[in-house]
This record gives structure tokens, C-alpha cells and sequence, in this order.
């Protein structure tokens, strides 16, 4: 077991009665890039702005750096780089001077300014304007601004949200650098199972305040499960011989869908299907989206175990589903 | 210690750029002109003069730019902060609340010096223009009235900033100091409110109560004024600091 960054221990915060973050127990090892992941509403600002000490917990333990953070908050923030929500900045500064309110407070050296710049990509813009940046150039500032104290952990709360695809990109790639060129440990929060997909080493999922899954993302994958989808010229036909190649199929709309499948039974198949002079139009990987995950894990959750490795927060299979939460408090 | 001083340095740097402390600059010229427009000649030129030259410039000074400029300068320390989740940015950073709040306090503060430093050569320099006699400055009396005008807005200070840090709003806490500053002629002239009240303190403090003000709050021992500035401060600035430190952001 690797030291624990970041560890909750029943965190709970309660809004006039109902509970937008529910007995949450995160454990985030140290070198992972963690996602966050879960619906907008489902408690993940509201625990990070409790991991920051923004807010006070209703009850609950957080520990960071294996310290409380209510007794070494200002001990524990010199080493944590955050972003929370929207990059906030001071439009009528430029970005050296903006991230110099920053560094004084901080107290470290000024070439830091020009590291992080350059970390970002924003060496060219750094004496405009903040006001005249794009957001994805806000966002970026955003980041330095969180790497601006060479911190050991990195939250950074939705950062991708409202950027472009190029921007998407840009960021992602900067985070999935973090803990190989750094060794920074970072928790990225986001409501797309496709962005965590593609930066996290391991993956928390909340729903309605409550850590329904939580695991590394490989495991995640087998369980979301994928399916094939093959589509073909007379897929009833096409049954007989998927059956003498010994794989289950469901017929659906002249397509056959199979599930849990390896590559080698997929390319017999393909070759028995072809040999039997089918047409094959496309063979297709298709994931399960975030939404049938939650309730595939919602349904699960009360009756089948979960192999044993995936820690799952029981109790709350009577929720309705879509209920929703009431809105965080906003900012 | 160390984090108030790197909280008020990185206050420094976001008002400097800014067109904010312009203001502190024009209030004071604003009342060199009243001074030089003044009629001093039946005064003399010794230190009833001076008094009376303080009485002319101060009146507009300490009854309407000073609490202005103390709200204004209050809600701007917090307007960054407000647009765009700064609270959120800033507090995450490893400073204490006290040290961020005080931190503002004093670049309200600081500004608010800078405004009564200007007034006072200003008020210097128009003396001279009109021929006063520089040996014969009062000193003393205008030194103290100079600092307990300043000193006078420190109450007001705490409290513009307690409200500029509760509502998000920028133009709320302006209306509301506006709202109770156009009263303080009227209040003035009221002896059981008028110590009390933080809008007018300044003005109290400022006009000497020789030379015909010795009626309503202005009769008032200068002493006895200053006793309720610093209670009123401890005051808002407690509960200011309250507020502040337990603020969900």
C-alpha cells in the first residue's frame, strides 16, 4: 500500500437538511492522477472546496499528507496547487503580475513565474492582459497559477469545462505530465467518463454525494464492460455460425452484439463469417456511457459482490433515480 | 507575521495597477480649490488663519470624500476577489483569513492615508499661497486634527469592509455608504447621535470646534470622540473578522 495523499473519512456536508456530500470516504495514493468523477450536482465541488478548507465540514475527517486538515490547514495549502471551478484572475493585470499576487503569498523564488509560464505555454502572452485572454488561456493561467508553489498535489476541478477541443487537449495533456515529469499526485474532477478515461490512473465515482465506485481505471473498464457491435449483410443467418464458433450473440436490429469478447474470438468469428460469404459492414467497439455505468453500478451494488477489489459504499439502492440534488450552494 | 506582510504586498500590486488611487489624489486638490477659492482675508495671518483655512477645506473633505473614498476603497480591495471566484483562488492559498482580512483592511487604510498626507501639503501649500505666515502654523492643533480625521475612518473602514466582503455585489456596499453619508450635515448637529455614527466621525474629528462650531456633535472633547472611534473600530473589525473567518466560499 503507497502513501495516502489525500484520505476522507465520512466526509459530510449537509445543505438546510439535505446531504450534498454523504459519508464520502476518498483515498488517493500518491504519483495517480485520481478522477473525480460523477454528474454536476453530485457532491464533487463541494467535497473539493472541503479538501481546500473553503468550507467546513457538516461532519467527517479530511487528512491530507496524512495530516488533519483542520489543525495544519495553512501547513497543508503551502503544499497543494489548486483550480476550483473557474480560473479566476485580475483582468486589469497581466499574467506575470497576476501570478505575482500569487507568488508573494507563496514567498518563492521569481523565476518560478517564468517556469510555470512556460509549463502552460504562455511565455508569448505573458504581458497582456489577462482580460484580452481566451478561456483556454485563462484556464492555463489557472494552472500555473496552482503549479506556482511546486506543490505535491494538484486538485484541479473540472478543468476542461467550456473549452474548445484543441483546449481539451492542451490540458490533458499538461495534467497527464504532472506525476511522470514532477512526481505531482493529482485529483481532476469531471462529469465525462471519456475525459477521465484518457488522463486517470485511478477513478472515483460519486452520485447524489456518494462514492458508488472507486478503483483503478482498468478495473473501471472491465466493469463498464464493452460490447461488439457487428454489423452484416443477414445477421439472423450469421446466428447459426456464431454459434458453431462457440459465442453467445443478441440480435438487435440487424446487428449481432457481443459481450465480453477477446480479440482472438473476434477475428475467428470475422473469418467464419466472411468464409460463409457475410457481408461485413462494420465491427464496432461500443462503450457503455457514464449514465448506464451509474445505474449498471446502482443496480449491482445491493445484490453481487464487486470481485472484491472495488469499494463500494452501500445504502443507496432505495434512492429514486434522477432525483437530483438540491443545487449546491453556489459560489 | 510574515504572511500578513506577503498578504498586504500581493494587496499592493492588485491597487496599484489599478486607477483606484486616483481618487486619492483628486479628493484632496479637489479641496486645494475649495481653499484657494475660500475668502481668508478677514483672518489674518497667524494661526487663526490656519485654523480657519482647515475649517474651509476640511468641511467638504471630511464630510463627503473621506467616507467615500473609505467605502469605495473598501468594496475595491474586495471587488477582484468577488468577480470570478478569487475567494476561492486566494483562500486556498496557505494565508490565514485574519492575515488576508487585515491585509485589506490596511491597503484601506493605506489608501485612505495617502488621501489625508496629499490634504494636508495641500492644505499647506494653499496657506502659502495666501500669504499666511509659515512660522505660525499651529502645529499642534492641526497635526492633531489631520491624524484623528484619518484615525476617524478606520470604524467606518471595518465596517464598509465587513459588508463589501458579505455581498458579492461591488455597487451595494457604494449605495449603502452613499445613503448614509449625504446625512452627516444633519448629524452633525445632533450631540446624542452624531459620536456614534460612522460616516460622520471623520468630520468630527477633522473641524476644529474653535471659530463657531461648538454646537451639536462638534462641542464634543475631541478626547471623548476619539474614545468611540477606537470602541466602535474593535467593533466592526471583531465582527468583520467573524464573519470573514467563517465564510463559506
Amino acid at each position: 500500500m503507497t502513501e495516502l495523499m489525500i484520505e476522507t473519512r465520512n466526509l459530510t456536508k449537509k445543505y438546510k437538511g439535505a446531504r450534498a456530500v454523504d459519508a464520502l470516504n476518498l483515498a488517493i495514493p500518491q504519483g495517480e492522477i485520481y478522477g473525480f468523477l460523477g454528474p454536476n450536482g453530485a457532491g464533487k465541488t463541494t467535497t473539493i472546496r472541503m479538501l481546500l478548507g473553503l468550507i467546513r465540514p457538516s461532519s467527517g475527517v479530511v487528512q491530507i499528507f496524512g495530516q488533519d486538515l483542520k489543525r495544519d490547514r495553512i501547513k497543508i495549502l503551502r503544499r497543494v496547487g489548486s483550480l476550483v471551478e473557474y480560473p479566476s484572475y485580475y483582468g486589469h493585470l497581466n499574467a506575470v503580475e497576476n501570478l505575482e499576487t500569487i507568488r508573494r503569498v507563496l514567498d518563492v523564488p521569481k523565476a518560478r513565474i517564468d517556469e510555470v509560464l512556460h509549463t502552460v505555454g504562455l511565455t508569448k502572452d505573458a504581458k497582456r492582459h489577462v482580460k484580452g485572454y481566451s478561456l483556454g488561456m485563462k484556464q492555463r493561467l489557472g494552472i500555473a497559477a496552482a503549479l506556482l508553489g511546486s506543490p505535491e498535489l494538484l486538485i484541479l476541478d473540472e478543468p476542461t469545462n467550456g473549452l474548445d477541443p484543441s483546449g481539451i487537449l492542451e490540458i490533458r495533456e499538461l495534467i497527464k505530465k504532472m506525476p511522470k515529469e514532477q512526481g505531482i499526485t493529482v485529483l481532476v474532477s469531471s462529469h465525462l467518463l471519456s475525459e477521465v478515461e484518457q488522463m486517470a490512473s485511478s477513478v472515483g465515482i460519486v452520485n447524489q454525494g456518494k462514492m458508488i465506485f472507486q478503483d483503478t481505471i482498468s478495473n473501471l473498464q472491465r466493469k463498464a464492460g464493452s460490447e461488439i457491435h457487428i454489423a452484416l449483410s443477414d445477421a439472423e443467418a450469421a446466428m447459426i455460425i456464431v454459434r458453431e464458433q462457440g459465442c453467445f450473440a443478441r440480435l438487435e436490429e440487424g446487428k449481432l452484439i457481443f459481450k465480453g469478447i477477446d480479440n482472438g474470438q473476434i477475428a475467428r468469428l470475422v473469418a467464419a463469417l466472411v468464409d460463409a460469404r457475410h457481408s461485413i459492414y462494420r465491427v464496432e467497439e461500443r462503450r457503455k456511457s457514464l449514465e448506464d455505468l451509474f445505474l449498471n453500478m446502482t443496480a449491482s451494488a445491493s445484490g453481487a459482490s464487486m470481485g472484491g477489489i472495488s469499494q463500494i459504499t452501500g445504502g443507496h439502492s432505495g434512492a429514486p433515480r434522477g432525483a437530483g440534488l438540491p443545487k449546491e450552494v453556489a459560489q | 507575521m510574515t504572511t500578513w506582510i506577503a498578504a498586504l504586498r500581493s494587496e499592493r500590486i492588485k491597487l496599484g495597477r489599478s486607477q483606484v488611487l486616483l481618487l486619492a489624489v483628486f479628493a484632496p486638490l479637489l479641496s486645494v480649490l475649495i481653499g484657494l477659492l475660500s475668502n481668508m482675508n478677514n483672518l489674518g495671518t497667524g494661526a487663526e488663519a490656519w485654523e480657519g483655512l482647515l475649517l474651509v477645506m476640511a468641511m467638504f473633505h471630511a464630510m463627503f470624500f473621506l467616507p467615500m473614498m473609505t467605502g469605495i476603497f473598501s468594496a475595491f480591495v474586495c471587488r477582484y476577489e468577488h468577480a470570478g471566484g478569487g475567494w476561492k483562488q486566494i483562500l486556498s492559498l496557505p494565508v490565514s483569513r485574519t492575515a488576508l482580512y487585515m491585509a485589506k483592511l490596511l491597503t484601506v487604510a493605506g489608501a485612505l492615508a495617502l488621501a489625508q498626507i496629499l490634504f494636508s501639503i495641500g492644505l499647506l501649500v494653499v496657506g502659502m499661497v495666501k500669504g499666511m505666515d509659515i512660522g505660525s502654523v499651529p502645529w499642534g492643533v492641526l497635526g492633531t486634527r489631520l491624524l484623528s480625521g484619518f484615525i476617524a475612518c478606520l470604524p467606518l473602514a471595518a465596517l464598509q469592509l465587513f459588508v463589501s466582503t458579505m455581498w458579492s455585489s461591488f455597487a451595494a456596499p457604494l449605495v449603502l455608504n452613499m445613503i448614509f453619508t449625504v446625512p452627516n450635515i444633519l448629524i452633525a448637529n445632533s450631540a446624542t447621535v452624531g459620536p456614534y455614527y460612522p460616516w460622520v466621525q471623520p468630520m468630527l474629528a477633522m473641524i476644529p470646534n474653535s471659530g463657531g462650531y461648538d454646537f451639536g456633535a462638534f462641542s464634543l472633547p475631541l478626547e471623548n470622540l476619539m474614545v468611540t472611534v477606537v470602541g466602535s473600530f474593535v467593533l466592526f473589525l471583531a465582527a468583520g473578522l467573524i464573519y470573514f473567518v467563517r465564510k463559506p466560499v
